[in-house]
């Protein structure tokens, strides 16, 4: 009798077990794998899949077959056998998933380790987190000095990120690498990323870092180590619109960047709308309305885009909450460029953007 | 031979002397004299900070941030005053005779005594579920205008700041207002009467530990009405992001202080209570599941709520005082934040599972008409879970850059908590085998309960393993799993619970139908609702973002109409339950026919519980075993009453 429940118990299990595969194999779960991290990523997912199909599959098991087999009528005044425990199954019960979880930890130790080994030729790139958006500062190999919105890597060769961040807590995240850093300021964290893959994925902000969360994100190209050899990428991205080099301690000198650079440089793309620089964000007040805005702050245009980069909260337009847009962009500006973003916004607004 | 009985025959409890008239009602306990106390109390502290402000030479004197936070402390305190919470301990402290205890803050007569410092555990249990409730409906619909805005990418109804205040209001809410109090309610109700005690053993302190409650919640709902919106940081709050937020981030702050004690006042009267006021023969291996996690979980609170209190009070000062506790650039430790904030908010997760594991052990094993498989076990799982969940903390900073060598030690234990809790899940399993399985509301929760937490158990072995959770980590999987262990787990639990002690605290029966479609609506779209998070979390849809990529739509709509059919489901729910105790049937002493001691009185039990301290013979959970029972009541009892009848003497 008790046999013949277990088997039942048994065949149940194996069910759901194969339903439960189905599902996570036909779906597929991760995105598509980028990087040499990934794919170790990839083991311990996996790993950790087989164990959880294993258990889920069996205790599914036992509750359906217990509703089904041992549900009574609402009027059965009867009580259940007076079971108090089994010694030896609650061993088995503690022995099993000791062993499990210490599979999981083994692999995931070795995997955590592997992913953290830097090989000799690595590349290094700086990243500088700051609300909202990333700059990438190659240190060496065929982009060495050259400091970019997004982020190029070659194939199969190992890059170390250093992350760190201006302002408040960020996290560099792309899916299809699999790694992820909080990016901490007032400290460099190094991540590492062995591309696999050809192609252009997305760079995700994954810590809440204010009011542009959401729309700090920037792109990262893997290449070819033919392609990326030849440097043409930090030259073909230098000519577009360029970002000054990040000072390294509030100083440091801007090359004689346009205003939209300079405008996109800062990430105030991600916040405001300003059809000339093709910006259509609304966290923050429409550029394309300064005027306006300056009518009603009753103040001169000129100074009033000045005193609202350097000194934000002098004046807030009605209706956006204060205290929101930061406070360190009059250091972080060198002078000629925060003189050129000015003339760049009072022109581009002029329009109202038309 | 001393009882209860005896003791209290000198006046008729439940009964309140006469309320004062005239001028002398701004002198008695009650809503008017707070009309004095509160601007008093302000006063002391504007009037301080203003000296000290003015002394230093700092300008300006009167500056509204320092106001804001000197009112979130003193007007409080006014309340709490005013009303009555510490009117026994202040005439104490003034060297005035004190007052024999008259009880009279026993009872509840009608619906008023609800809104007034009352001592009875039973009137708080009722005042602690219907508030933890009325946050509840809050938090939920706050969490119903953010998915309405996630419905579609891009931004449709509400600006980023306002998202973020809504996230970060619903997940305080739902935490600090909801799980954690609520099972501080139900275990109030019913901790007393499962030990055979008339009451907790501090009364007063009990009643005040409510009364910090509302004020909580008030600072945290009222946030959403301050200029410059409510605080939009995630309940995290993480530094330095915080320290440069609009004023409502003072609200978070300050309002984790209160909700802070009151969660430790609480605790502490449990585990004096369960450790003092066990009645005869009810040794802790005779203890109902219940008491023993809500020991553990006590225990938890005392030891790790002060973490939570610091971190906040730190932020607050780097915020309001200009200190540099987690600012870099004057010297602090921005890691340092995270570090005393989870040695707080991961035991948290334990202090709002482990009362659901001690809920669903007692409706388990009475709806299975068996005893629960392993007791001691089960009681041992509780300490281990309590032990392990202090080392684990750093498993919620895997990726943010702490000490590289931190990383695997905290993997470890992480994974190790499985162990524990599998022993839960599978001698709950054990219990329901071969029993005689009972299918009414309760049950068909507790059970789902198990379903669900195991779901949301397994994602955390995912999350426990570094390599996985550096990929998974803020991302919507995060979202997934804990609302399948906070919604599936915690409160299917809640309302099992509720739903089995609806009879007992109420003295009706709630409709049991209603009580089905409402399980079956919540289990369908609780499912439709939170598993596809799993995917978009793995595929890269990070939490916390008002606008998502578009390959994101699609699922983001099904998710948020799933989520309103889930939040309309609790309309039934609050039907059933307002209907039911207005005029539902009335209820018997033990409709489960339970063993466990407060369902051995009427229901709703009497005033001071047992006419007689009873006494208990054996466990809890002996179904099945031939003429067993838990404790011998009534005339009985006398017999057997001598030993502590004396702890039952100084309780006042």
């Amino acid at each position: 009798m008790r046999r013949r429940q277990f088997v039942h118990l048994a065949l149940l299990a194996a069910v759901i077990a194969g339903a439960v595969t189905a599902v996570a194999v036909a779906i597929p779960w991760l995105p598509v794998s980028a990087s040499k991290e990934r794919e170790r990523i990839d083991l311990t997912y996996w790993l950790a899949t087989g164990i959880a199909i294993m258990i889920f599959s069996v205790v599914a098991a036992a509750i359906l077959y217990s509703v089904w087999r041992f549900r009574v009528h609402p009027d059965d005044d009867r009580d259940g056998p007076p079971i108090h425990g089994h010694t030896g199954l609650e061993i088995v019960w503690t022995a099993i998933p000791t062993a499990l979880v210490t599979a999981i930890a083994i692999v995931s130790a070795w995997v955590l380790h592997d992913n953290g080994t830097v090989p000799k030729n690595a590349l290094h790139v700086a990243v500088t987190a700051e609300q909202f958006t990333w700059t990438f500062d190659y240190r060496d190999g065929p982009g060495k000095g050259v400091t970019l919105p997004d982020l190029y890597l070659p194939k199969d060769r190992s890059v170390i990120l250093e992350i760190g961040s201006r302002d408040v807590i960020h996290s560099f995240w792309v899916p299809e690498f699999g790694q992820k850093q909080d990016a901490v300021p007032g400290r460099i964290n190094p991540l590492k990323i062995t591309a696999t893959r050809i192609g252009t994925y997305p760079v995700i902000c994954t810590e809440l870092c204010g009011l542009g969360h959401a729309l700090m994100r920037r792109s990262a190209h893997v290449l070819s180590q033919a392609d990326f050899n030849t440097g043409n990428w930090a030259k073909a991205a230098s000519a577009a619109p360029q970002p000054p080099p990040p000072p390294p301690s509030g100083g440091g000198t801007g090359g004689a960047a346009s205003g939209k650079a300079i405008f996109t440089a800062n990430g105030c793309n991600a916040c405001h709308t300003l059809s000339a620089a093709g910006a259509n964000a609304k966290v923050g007040p429409d550029l394309d309305q300064l005027p306006a805005e300056a009518q009603r702050a009753k103040q001169p245009l000129q100074q009033f885009v000045q005193t609202s980069i350097v000194d934000p909260n002098a004046y807030v337009e009605p209706g956006f909450p204060k205290g929101t847009m930061p406070t360190n962009f009059g250091t972080k500006i060198t002078k000629r460029d925060l003189a050129t973003l000015v003339q760049y916004l009072i022109q581009s607004s002029k329009g109202g953007g038309k | 031979m001393t009882s209860i009985a005896v003791q209290h025959d000198h006046h008729v409890p439940g009964t309140a002397p006469p309320r004062p008239r005239g001028w002398r009602r701004f002198l008695a306990a009650g809503y008017v004299r707070c009309l004095w106390t509160i601007p008093l109390m302000f006063g002391i502290g504007a009037g301080i900070m203003a000296l000290v402000r003015w002394l230093e030479a700092w300008h300006p004197i009167w500056d509204g941030t320092v106001i804001t936070t000197i009112s979130l402390a003193t007007i409080p305190l006014g309340f709490l005053g005013g009303i009555g919470g510490f009117d026994y301990w202040f005439d104490y402290a003034l060297g005035n005779p004190t007052k024999p205890e008259d009880h009279s803050g026993h009872g509840a007569k009608s619906w008023k005594d609800y809104f007034r410092v009352n001592t009875d555990h039973k009137v708080i249990g009722i005042q602690y579920v219907t508030t933890t409730f009325a946050f509840f409906i809050i938090g939920g619909l706050l969490a119903l205008m953010f998915r309405a805005e996630l419905a579609k990418p891009g931004s449709q109804f509400v600006d980023t700041q306002t998202f973020n205040g809504l996230v970060s209001v619903h997940a305080t809410l739902m935490i600090f207002l909801f799980i954690i109090p609520v099972f501080a309610g139900l275990g109030n109700y019913v901790i007393p009467l499962m030990l055979g005690a008339p009451d907790m053993a501090f009364p007063r302190l009990n009643a005040l530990s409510y009364w910090l409650l509302p004020i909580a919640g008030i600072m945290f709902a009222g946030s959403l009405l301050v200029p410059g919106g409510p605080f939009a940081t995630g309940w995290t709050g993480y530094a330095p992001l915080a320290s440069h937020q609009p004023l409502g981030q003072v609200f978070f702050n300050m309002g984790v202080q209160w909700a802070g004690a009151s969660s430790i006042m609480t605790a502490l009267n449990f585990l004096v209570t369960i450790i003092t006021m066990r009645a005869p023969g009810m040794t802790f291996w005779r203890m109902p599941l219940l008491v023993w996690a809500n020991f553990t979980t006590s225990l938890l609170v005392v030891l790790a709520t002060p973490f939570i209190a610091g971190s906040q009070f730190f932020a607050m000062f780097d915020r309001v005082m200009h200190t540099h506790f987690f600012d870099p650039v004057g010297g602090g430790y921005v890691l340092g934040y995270q570090h005393i904030f989870w040695f707080y908010s991961h035991p948290a997760v334990y202090i709002m599972m482990l009362p659901g594991f001690g809920i669903a052990s007692e409706v388990i094993s009475t709806f299975s008409r068996k005893p629960i498989f392993g007791y001691r076990l089960m009681a041992f799982s509780l300490i281990a879970i309590l032990i392990l969940g202090f080392s684990v903390w750093a498993h919620h900073m895997f990726v943010a850059g702490m000490a590289p060598w931190l990383r695997v030690p905290m993997m470890v234990t992480t994974l190790l908590i499985a162990v524990p809790t599998g022993i839960k899940v599978f001698s709950w399993l054990a219990t329901l085998w071969e029993g005689r399985i009972k299918f009414t509301t309760p049950m068909l929760f507790a059970l789902g309960f198990v379903a669900m937490f195991l779901i949301g158990g397994l994602s955390g072995i995912y999350l426990g393993s570094v390599p996985i959770d550096i990929h998974a980590s803020d991302t919507y999987f995060i979202v997934a799993h804990i609302h399948y262990v906070l919604f599936g787990g915690s409160l299917f639990t809640i309302f099992a619970g509720l739903y089995y002690w609806f009879p007992k605290m109420t003295g009706r029966m709630y409709d049991e139908r209603l009580g089905k479609i409402h399980f079956w609506l919540t289990f369908v779209f609780f499912n439709a609702t939170f598993f596809p998070m799993h995917w978009l979390g793995l595929q890269g849809m990070p939490r916390r973002v008002a606008d998502y990529a578009t390959r994101f739509e699609g699922l983001n709509m099904f998710i948020s109409i799933c989520s309103f059919i889930l939040g309309a489901s609790a309309l039934l729910f609050l039907y059933n339950m307002i209907t039911s105790w207005v005029r539902g049937p009335r209820a018997v002493g033990n409709p489960w026919r339970a063993h466990s001691l407060e369902w051995q009185v009427t229901s709703p039990p009497p005033i001071f519980n047992f006419d007689r301290i009873p006494t208990v013979v054996a466990g809890p959970y002996e179904y099945g075993v031939e003429g067993a029972r838990h404790a011998i009541l009534g005339e009985e009892a006398e017999t057997a009453d001598g030993v502590h009848a004396e702890t039952q003497e100084v309780r006042h």
